[in-house]
């Protein structure tokens, strides 16, 4: 029993990772119906600009920071910046080819995916990257009863669900949300209804990166190590999340990024820590067969 | 004599290439794909390495046996192009965990030729091994994932591709789940991260008739080769047959093609698992060449994108627009050895590129462009009917008439009426 606890902790925490990052594959999806490959590549960009950020503001000769503060910039520069990215790889990769045939955004989206990726690897590091979480946050670990977890995994968990909450307030309750929301139900309906398409749009893959910004700078306090691949499978396992929870659904991205994480988990734990992807992606063939339309979903209609 | 230049006179072979060159791609791929075309590419790229040696053996220049090998990672690479091709170009399906094919054949083989499993069946019964078992596993992902729309077989693949590459490098210890060990203690099936080493080449005569001795090297380059031109030879075949209309006809429009009673299940597999079985006898091919079956870049997805810029560079749906890229992507990482670092960053550039300038690329015939609205191509109709209508010369009373009468007596037509 103990161990199912601990193990349910971390799967929440490694879930809340996938979700942060989900939620960004499915407004994107839900938006422009384009499976952005490049996704889960700026949440590593993001986190190594966090990691860059740390790398010059901790142990700076100028003048002694106080960790909070640096933790503040890391999280302005790694959110700011990975939503520009996202904003200009939508522009200079994703617009032109908004009306083509379905084949093309994938093809550019796998190679900005590769872009991002050898870019990192060649100009920054082929090597993993350290993060000074020691000299950041607080490396305490937190026992409650035979469970325990460090603190930064808590951070994790709390940011992502207050995120999840935020951006179900800001879809849901905004007027810049309803444009959202009609601009994925019908492009050009919601262009005569007035409604800026391509800033939508814009806003949409802003917000999207920035979470997985966000994401990336969570990931290097709580792991310490980066590395230019790490978005790859992660970025695909967060898209798993989001197809199992209902592409297109704010809070099935979420709950499939927590039920992903729970399973990928209790599988390490109990059946075997070789194979725990290979279950992961036979969970979501098994998914897919059963439920097509995720487990939140709307029923899904091929759009003609 | 007269001083002054003559202009050239047009010969017949010159207007022959202006109308290739005026023909546009799909006119350039129809040229290139005849018979006419091909059977002189197939002896040239035959005779290549024997050029290649006749040249080594009469001057200083060494580099036949380098250049030769090469120009295989060249064919083997436009056979790999040629297979994505028939599953991207013609059925439009988005494969990406199409390498894994490719190393499925070549541990397959790898394991019925060497001494990891203590098996070296003949040829005939390997490939049919390799054939088996890389059906097998394109069934395995094939059937459940066709069924679903576009965008998830693409995820799919890829989480295939990952899988695949996780069982090639566990699979060298017996898998324990859950407490239970699979398999006796000293299992090494795949060999992990080293590969599998030996691997008996094939069986083959070490001196052709006519030729002489044949190297090894000379006879895997011909061997890419012909199987190059049987696989272009059966796309050629299949693109004209009712099975590939039926693949264009999903590829362009599936609920079209599904409304004409097109199963389109059924297609889409037959294209998927065609395709992974040759991607599957080119990497047993592979193995045989190189004694070897290694993880690495038979199962990272990195190969798998390199394939797909090479189809798409050259034009999706086009067999020469394949080999071409094949081509363009194999020579310059021999010849800019110190490039390789930056290799895969101009790759995603090119690909990037290629897909927001040029989407149907060099020799394409699928147009993947951006479709124009409905009210962009009606205002292009009527500005060119307003500028016809203009420059026409005014319709004389006598032709007014010819019409009217015309007209007239189509109306009255009893057939008409009714």
């Amino acid at each position: 029993m103990g161990t199912f606890l601990q193990q349910l902790v971390n799967g929440l925490e490694l879930g809340s990772l996938y979700a942060l990052i989900a939620l960004g594959y499915t407004l994107i999806y839900g938006i422009l119906e384009l499976l952005n490959f490049a996704h889960g590549d700026v949440f590593m960009v993001g986190a190594f600009l966090a990691a860059g950020a740390a790398a010059l503001l901790v142990h700076n000769e100028v003048a002694a920071i106080p960790a909070s503060l640096i933790v503040g910039l890391m999280l302005l520069v790694a959110m700011g910046g990975a939503g520009l990215l996202g904003v200009g790889i939508e522009r200079i990769a994703y617009r032109p080819l908004r009306n083509a045939n379905r084949l093309a955004p994938l093809i550019t989206a796998i190679g900005v995916s590769l872009l991002l990726e050898s870019a990192i690897q060649v100009g920054v590091s082929p090597a993993p990257v350290l993060v000074p979480t020691n000299a950041l946050v607080p490396q305490t670990v937190l026992h409650v009863a035979t469970v325990e977890t460090p603190l930064t995994g808590v951070m994790l968990f709390v940011a992502s669900v207050a995120l999840m909450i935020g951006l179900d307030v800001f879809v849901f309750r905004t007027r810049f949300g309803s444009a959202m929301r009609a601009t994925a139900q019908d492009r050009e309906a919601a262009t005569f209804m007035g409604i800026d398409v391509d800033r939508v749009i814009m806003v949409t893959f802003f917000v999207a990166s920035a979470l997985a910004g966000l994401g990336g700078v969570l990931f290097g306090l709580r792991y310490a190590s980066i590395d230019f691949f790490m978005g790859y499978l992660l970025g695909i396992k967060a898209f798993t999340a989001a197809v199992i929870g209902g592409i297109g659904n704010i809070r099935g991205a979420m709950a499939g990024g927590l039920l992903l994480g729970v399973l990928e988990s209790l599988v390490g734990g109990f059946i075997s820590t070789q194979y725990t992807d290979t279950f992961v992606f036979l969970a979501l063939i098994a998914v897919l067969l059963v439920r097509p339309q995720g487990l939140f979903g709307q029923p899904l209609t091929d759009r003609a | 004599m007269s001083a002054s230049p003559q202009p050239l006179p047009a010969t017949e072979s010159t207007h022959q290439l202006k109308r290739f060159w005026e023909s546009g791609p799909a006119g350039w791929n129809k040229t290139l794909t005849s018979p006419r075309a091909l059977i002189p590419f197939f002896l040239v790229a035959f005779a290549v390495p024997l050029a290649l040696q006749y040249v080594e053996d009469n001057s200083s220049w060494i580099g036949a046996q380098y250049w030769t090998l090469i120009l295989a990672t060249c064919a083997m690479y436009a056979c790999l192009a040629v297979a994505l091709n028939l599953v991207v170009g013609y059925a439009g399906l988005l494969n990406l965990g199409f390498i894994a094919f490719f190393g499925i054949g070549s541990y397959a083989y790898a394991l019925v030729a060497s001494d990891q499993i203590h098996q070296r069946y003949p040829l005939w019964a390997a490939l049919l091994v390799v054939v088996v078992v890389t059906l097998a596993f394109a069934l395995l992902v094939g059937v459940p994932a066709l069924r679903l729309r576009g965008d998830y077989l693409a995820i799919v693949t890829l989480g295939f591709g990952l899988i695949m590459r996780d069982l090639i490098l566990d699979l060298d210890r017996p898998p324990v789940l859950a407490g239970h060990q699979f398999g006796p203690d000293g299992l090494n099936i795949t060999n992990g991260t080293n590969g599998i080493h030996n691997v008996a080449p094939f069986n083959l005569p070490a001196s052709l008739p006519l030729l002489g001795p044949v190297p090894h090297y000379r006879m895997y380059y011909w061997i890419f080769v012909g199987f190059l031109a049987l696989s272009i030879y059966c796309m050629l075949r299949w693109r004209n047959s009712r099975t590939g209309r039926a693949w264009v006809a999903i590829r362009e429009d599936e609920l079209a093609a599904r409304t004409m009673g097109v199963n389109t299940f059924k297609y889409r597999l037959l294209a998927f698992s065609v395709s992974a079985v040759m991607a599957g006898i080119v990497g047993m091919i592979n193995a045989a060449q190189i004694f070897n079956a290694f993880p690495s870049p038979n199962f990272d997805v990195q190969t798998t994108v390199m394939v797909f810029i090479m189809v798409i560079l050259g034009g999706l749906g086009s067999i020469p627009g394949a080999i071409l890229g094949a081509i363009a992507f194999t020579v310059p990482p021999f010849l800019l050895q110190q490039f390789v670092f930056y290799k895969y960053l101009i790759i995603s550039v090119v690909l990037i590129a290629v897909m927001i300038y040029r989407p149907e690329g060099l020799l394409g015939t699928v147009s993947i462009r951006p479709r124009k609205t409905m009210g962009g191509t009606l205002e292009l109709i009527t500005a060119e009917a307003t500028v016809e209508a203009s420059e026409l010369p005014p319709v004389t009373d006598a032709e007014a008439a010819d019409l009217e009468a015309t007209a007239g007596a189509i109306v009255e037509d009893p057939e008409w009426k009714t």
